[in-house]
């Protein structure tokens, strides 16, 4: 690994859905006249039909692997194919119950569809680029040059630097502009946590412990893990501190400022509570703001304390978006924070308050130009990394965030959509994670292997760096930096000529 | 419509041609804020000292003074001008106003007694300034008589006695003045910085005591002086005009924190005709005293009810006439009671009863640091911080000037804010003795009016006498040449301290020194005595007994120069002996290295350390201890953070001994060690720590143990706002004293008889007159305690049963079991042998000795 780990090495693998049937969009019906002569798994390239060698029968179709309508255009369809036409083609309407506006049912598949093949989907039935909030990356659209320079993608660099400082501390490159958010031992399961890990590692890039300790496995990852320090202090500990290159002060999350992280009894399980070294089965709730913190003297004081216990570390301070964000984040600049890491409203999993969610935080396509002008203003942009997260759900999404302002993204839904989490909203109760992923249930959380989610994860990451690299090509850009604050490459769609 | 309706009715013309204002584009937090007053007018010198002390409060983008109680001749004028005029300070930002400003606002109205443009350095940036301070005019004036009586005629306020007319007269004026020449322009010309009598408040952008050199008043001198550092969050700041202290007439008022409900704040003012212009909160809380005290003429205690509420259990607890005022008050003015972080100074001439004050108020949460001390003998003082170094850097610069001061106060404590015990805030009144001396007499109160003493029939050293050997000396002198000959040093050092405490009561001052010097001369004469010497005179410093005709803080004051001199003694690093002690300071902090020889302990003089960052000395310290340094004795510390940090895991073995003002963060983090804090201890100490051991001779600041995991504390005295917040595991505590509020609030620690964590709270505090032990009205007067906790437990010692069930919320209270009893012992035990508070005593009520069972109470979370 390391500073010159090229995206490029990364070794990507199918790793298909752990369920035969995921939510598909498309149904596939056979009805009696089907004679059961196969030709439908014979010309199907994309696995719809099997049919096993010494059965009688054809398998149910596997819907979810099938392309829709546009296939009708093909010489292969299976439709028009099937000798007795016995198959017919149909919108799966449950498929509407999957995702909200936000992380569309096509999104969520487009995203299993990467996390499965590492490449965006190739079928061109699937808006998985933006969802359909009506308002902010969803309605922000690239403006390609006609005629960009020509540039090679094997040219192209996706790294970034973290410490803009200049004050002797490690000098940290990720390999692509994106790192996994803090997700406690506790909110989710184990497997999970290790998995965000590996994955981090093997893109030379980060995840966050979240506030619930640091679990011991995830030592050989060390170099790729942010301690998170929240104002719970739950599992933070000299040691947890010292051993990382970075360390995230979270203040507020952009899902419920104003409000600490939470961890209902029913998710405190022995190991949660063993390793918080807290009460099993006790409601833990982290304070807001940190009691020690009521200033900007003494959040420096805080940023000093980090410092001094880890000399080397850089010091990532996470905020939410209130309207004087751009205030805060300068402050924070001035008060020696490498990072500034500002998340916005859109974020959060099920555990986070309806009422919250959305509702205090401002949009993060504001905050980050906010912020990013106003540290250009104070002559401070080119010492510090903005990072931005709370509704960065694509790669889209990613460029965007840059275009507007920041130097890369904080992730954190998406990986869990590449776990095959279906968005059902019960991630805050114990046994409530039906995927296995937002649970430490003793059961639950051996639904999957760390090997699957891992690779499901680079997979995705793949896929997103992939795109990147593509559009930065479109752009006739070499690097990911050349994209930062160009909010001349976006429109709006609404206002758009 | 009554009177005060009439005063701010008066203003409704002009506040109409205020123009829309911007919003203020800087924003802040924090800052540090200190404050003193003096029985004798001092120099300016003085607020330099503390002022450079809290530099990593602000960020230099702004600082103030504000000075009240001058001496006449000192600025050209008579007694009567000075006690009568208003003194207006008016800055100039574009000095080619100042002719207009003076033509159109100052002759028409006032009679000038003196006038004079402020005398300044050449060139601000010799200093370090990067903008250069406005030019400040001074007038000394009183209104016309003829302006005056038209004023009256014409505003209807035939019904005030004139002079509350004429301070009206001078408000609007100034109002005037700062709506034409700042607020209604982009390009700020002028405004008043102060313009009460017998006061100024100067600011500038840059360190507060650039204004004290920018202006130059080292040798100007004033009764009181208060200083504000200023954490501006916006880069370009070009003018001080946000900066604090901010006034509305006669105080000067300067703010740490920062409000929830500026705006409705801002409604409350707007709605009786206060107009803010500045736009920052701390203007708003200077309007606010303005209102109170100037047009409804409230008493201070009213004042500060309206500031910061009496709540919860501390209402409950006051009689029921002050309950019925109290619920008035905040029927009123809850609106305008600051929500959010706060601590004031307040400065203020007080003129209609004649005497000079010093306020601190605290918000009812205690969000915000704050320290008070209390100085008394021939000359006093009364000082106010937001950090306790930062007093004892006021008291040691004062020392410098006059040598009746002392480098250590009588009496250190915090407020508790809106609270039925002191109502969270404390007053230093300077009035005429009233006798023949013409001397003034400093008084300290609470809120209630309660006075706040120290013992008034004691001694002082006076450290610049020579020791006098005289024949009570000889037989001190052979009594510790005796003792020195012990054979084991433990026992000498018992014996040493026994000794003295037990003779003390017969102590004159030059007995004292004697002794002192003479365990010092053991020390110097032969390098095998050190520890004991340094052991005994630290243990004769840190306990509480009787201190006899002398006052404990001069016995504390001679110690320290005897302690400090033995480790200035010490062989430098650089030099060669063999000593178990080696010392190392900032100039030779670069040639550390492993221990040579006998060398054990390190002797660190943290004086030239700055505070935090690469050059603080707790890096140092790591250092060392990866050298292999395992015993450390810092001491000159003024404040310096962090100390015991970044060590790693497992530290057992390593002890760090603490001398002078620590700072904030101590012991944070750590894992095995042990560390000895001799005094009081700051804020955030023990945060997340592990393991280890730490044993503080005082009090501790806010959030102490905030989220730790494990560990012992010992703490002599009280613990601040939130101790133990949010702690895990097992951490094991024994305050002695109380905590301002919010003990042990999220408590996680598990089954404290199956290994979990707990606190024992004895709620005893000392007696200044012979530093015996007493108990406390209630052992927590608090109203939270244990809130939401889900494991540990507290054990309290009340046997009045005075905690009640209210202040649990989800608490409950049980009797203490044989097993309870047995796991909390060995740490009394401790706990005696670190302080000398006894068990015996502690189970001693009424002179009556108790079962542990009636004595102590547990509390653990409700099933």
């Amino acid at each position: 690994m390391g500073e010159n780990m090229k995206p490029s090495t990364v070794k990507i693998k199918k790793m298909p859905s752990r369920f035969k049937h995921q939510v598909p969009k498309y149904k596939i019906t056979r009805s009696d006249d089907c004679i059961n002569c196969g030709t439908c798994a014979k010309t199907c390239p994309y696995g719809v039909h099997e049919r096993p060698e010494g059965h009688n029968r054809v398998n149910p179709p596997i819907n979810y692997k099938c392309i829709g309508f546009e296939c009708q255009s093909k010489e292969f369809c299976c439709l028009t194919q099937c000798p007795r036409q016995a198959l017919s083609l149909s919108l799966n309407p449950m498929y509407e119950t999957l995702g909200d506006y936000r992380w569309t049912a096509d999104m969520i598949t487009g995203t299993w569809i990467m996390a499965e093949t590492g490449y965006p989907p190739e079928r061109t039935d699937l808006e998985y680029n933006v969802g359909n909030s009506g308002g902010g990356f969803d309605k922000l659209r690239f403006k390609f040059p006609a005629n960009p320079p020509k540039v090679d993608k094997a040219e192209i660099s996706t790294a970034i630097e973290l410490n803009r400082r200049n004050d002797g501390r490690a000098p940290v490159v990720i390999s692509t502009p994106v790192y996994g958010g803090g997700m406690s031992f506790g909110s989710v399961s184990l497997p999970t946590m290790v998995s965000k890990a590996h994955n981090a590692a093997i893109w030379n890039t980060f995840t966050c412990t979240g506030e619930g300790g640091y679990p011991e496995i995830l030592m050989p990852y060390d170099d790729h893990v942010i301690t998170q320090v929240a104002t719970g202090l739950f599992g933070v500990r000299e040691e947890t501190i010292q051993r990382v290159k970075i360390i995230e002060f979270k203040y507020a999350q952009g899902a419920k400022p104003g409000l600490g992280g939470h961890l209902l009894g029913e998710k405190n399980t022995e190991s949660v509570a063993k390793m918080r070294e807290a009460v099993k089965g006790a409601s833990l709730f982290s304070p807001f703001p940190f009691h020690s913190v009521y200033s900007i003297e003494d959040h420096k004081k805080h940023i000093d304390w980090i410092k001094e216990m880890n000399p080397i570390a850089l010091v990532s301070v996470k905020v939410s978006t209130p309207n004087d964000v751009d205030m805060v984040a300068v402050g924070s600049y001035y008060a020696g924070a490498h990072i500034i890491h500002i998340d916005g409203g859109y974020g959060g999993t099920g555990a986070a308050p309806d009422i919250a969610k959305k509702n205090i935080a401002m949009p993060i396509e504001y905050a980050i130009t906010k912020v990013h002008n106003f540290l250009k203003a104070e002559g401070a942009r080119d010492a510090v990394t903005l990072i931005a997260s709370g509704g960065i759900r694509t790669a889209h999404d990613l460029v965007k965030a840059i275009c507007l302002g920041a130097d890369g993204a904080v992730i954190g839904t998406a990986e869990l959509v590449s776990l095959e989490c279906v968005r059902c909203g019960n991630c805050e109760s114990g046994r409530g994670c039906s995927r296995g992923i937002a649970s430490t249930d003793s059961e639950l959380a051996d639904l999957f292997t760390e090997e699957w989610a891992t690779q499901r994860l680079t997979n995705m990451y793949h896929a997103w760096n992939y795109q990147l690299v593509e559009i930065l090509q479109k752009f006739g850009m070499k690097s990911v930096k050349e994209l930062v604050g160009r909010t001349d490459l976006l429109e709006h769609i609404d206002y758009s000529k | 419509m009554d009177k005060a309706d009439k005063i701010l009715e008066s203003r409704s013309e002009f506040l109409r041609q205020v123009p829309p204002l911007v919003p203020n584009p800087e924003e802040e937090g924090g800052c540090g804020v200190t404050g003193f007053i003096s029985s004798i007018p001092v120099t300016g010198k003085n607020i330099f000292e503390p002022s450079a002390q809290m530099h990593n409060r602000g960020n230099g983008k702004g600082g103030g003074i504000g000075a009240v109680g001058f001496v006449p001749e000192a600025l050209g004028v008579s007694r009567q001008v000075l006690d009568g005029d208003y003194m207006l300070h008016i800055a100039l930002l574009d000095s080619s106003v100042a002719a207009e400003v003076e033509e159109t606002y100052i002759k028409p109205n006032f009679t000038i007694d003196k006038s004079e443009k402020l005398d300044t350095l050449d060139d601000y940036r010799s200093i370090g300034l990067e903008v250069r301070p406005p030019d400040i005019m001074r007038y000394f004036v009183r209104v016309k008589d003829d302006v005056l009586d038209a004023f009256i005629q014409e505003k209807g306020l035939t019904f005030m006695e004139r002079r509350d007319a004429e301070d009206e007269f001078v408000y609007q004026n100034s109002f005037k003045i700062n709506t034409r020449y700042y607020a209604s322009l982009g390009e700020k010309k002028a405004f008043v910085m102060s313009h009460g009598r017998n006061m100024m408040i100067l600011k500038i952008v840059g360190y507060a005591e650039n204004v004290v050199r920018y202006y130059q008043l080292d040798d100007f001198k004033a009764h009181i002086w208060l200083a504000h550092q200023r954490y501006p969050t916006r880069g370009r700041v070009w003018h001080p005009g946000g900066c604090h202290p901010f006034s509305a007439l006669n105080e000067a008022l300067v703010h740490n924190g920062d409000f929830a409900n500026y705006q409705s704040i801002y409604e409350y003012l707007k709605q009786r005709n206060y107009q803010p212009l500045f736009l920052t909160d701390t203007e708003e809380a200077a309007l606010l005293l303005d209102l109170w005290s100037r047009v409804y003429k409230y008493p201070l205690e009213y004042m500060i009810e309206a500031m910061a509420p009496t709540s919860e259990m501390d209402f409950d607890m006051l009689s029921p006439e002050k309950q019925q005022i109290y619920k008035a008050i905040q029927t009123h003015h809850v609106g305008a009671s600051p929500d959010g972080p706060w601590f004031f100074i307040i400065a203020r001439n007080d003129v209609r009863d004649g005497q000079f004050q010093l306020i601190g108020i605290t918000d009812t949460a205690m969000l915000r640091p704050q320290v008070f001390a209390l100085q008394e003998g021939e000359v006093q003082v009364g000082l106010i911080c937001s950090e306790k170094q930062a007093i004892d850097a006021t008291l040691i610069s004062l020392v410098r000037e006059d040598a009746r001061f002392r480098p250590i106060a009588d009496k250190y404590w915090n407020a508790r804010g809106g609270s039925y015990t002191d109502g969270g805030s404390f007053i230093f009144s300077l009035k005429n003795s009233g006798d023949a001396s013409g001397n003034k007499k400093l008084v300290c109160t609470d809120k209630f009016g309660r006075v706040i003493e120290t013992p008034q029939d004691k001694e002082i050293c006076d450290v610049t006498q020579p020791v006098e050997s005289n024949e009570a000396c000889k037989a001190i002198e052979k009594k510790l040449q005796a003792f020195f000959a012990e054979k084991d040093p433990a026992t000498a050092t018992r014996k040493i301290v026994a000794y003295i405490q037990e003779n003390m009561v017969g102590f004159d001052a030059n007995s004292l020194r004697f002794a002192v010097q003479t365990i010092k001369k053991h020390a110097d004469e032969n390098e095998d005595f050190n520890q004991t010497a340094i052991d005994s005179l630290t243990l004769l410093s840190d306990l509480r007994y009787n201190t006899g005709k002398i006052k404990r803080s001069s016995v504390q004051h001679v110690i320290k120069l005897a302690l400090d001199a033995i480790f200035d003694e010490t062989t430098l690093i650089t030099g060669k002996s063999n000593s178990i002690f080696s010392r190392i300071d900032f100039a030779t902090r670069g040639e550390i290295r492993a221990p040579h020889n006998n060398e054990k302990i390190l002797v660190i003089d943290a004086e030239a350390f700055e505070p935090e960052g690469d050059l603080c000395d707790a890096v140092l310290i790591v250092k060392a201890y990866q050298l292999g340094w395992k015993r450390f004795i810092v001491y000159k510390y003024r404040g310096q953070r962090f100390t015991g940090c970044g060590f790693g895991p497992a530290t057992g073995g390593v002890r760090i001994d603490v001398y002078g003002s620590s700072g904030d963060y101590l012991a944070s983090g750590i894992d095995g060690m042990e560390i000895y804090v001799h005094g009081n201890a700051q804020d955030q100490l023990c945060q997340i720590m592990k393991d280890g051991k730490l044993v503080v001779y005082g009090d501790v600041g806010q959030t102490f143990m905030y989220g730790a995991k494990g560990g012992t504390a010992y703490i002599m005295g009280n613990a601040a706002g939130r101790p133990l917040i949010n702690a895990v595991g097992r951490p094991r505590v024994v305050i002695n004293g109380t905590a301002l509020d919010y003990l042990a609030e999220s408590f996680m620690a598990g089954d404290p008889l199956n290994g979990g964590g707990f606190v024992v709270l004895n709620g005893i505090g000392f007696n200044d007159e012979d530093g015996s032990i007493r108990e406390y009205d209630s052992p927590y007067p608090g109203s939270n305690i244990f809130s939401l906790a889900s494991g540990g437990a507290i054990y309290v010692r009340d046997p009045q049963k005075k905690l009640a069930l209210e202040q649990l919320n989800g608490g409950e209270f049980n009797e203490i079991s044989d097993a309870d009893w047995e796991l909390i012992l060995p740490y009394l035990e401790e706990n005696e042998k670190l302080f000398a508070i006894s068990i015996d005593r502690l189970l001693t009520v009424d002179n009556q000795k108790k079962s542990p069972q009636e004595v102590y109470r547990k509390i653990m979370p409700k099933k």
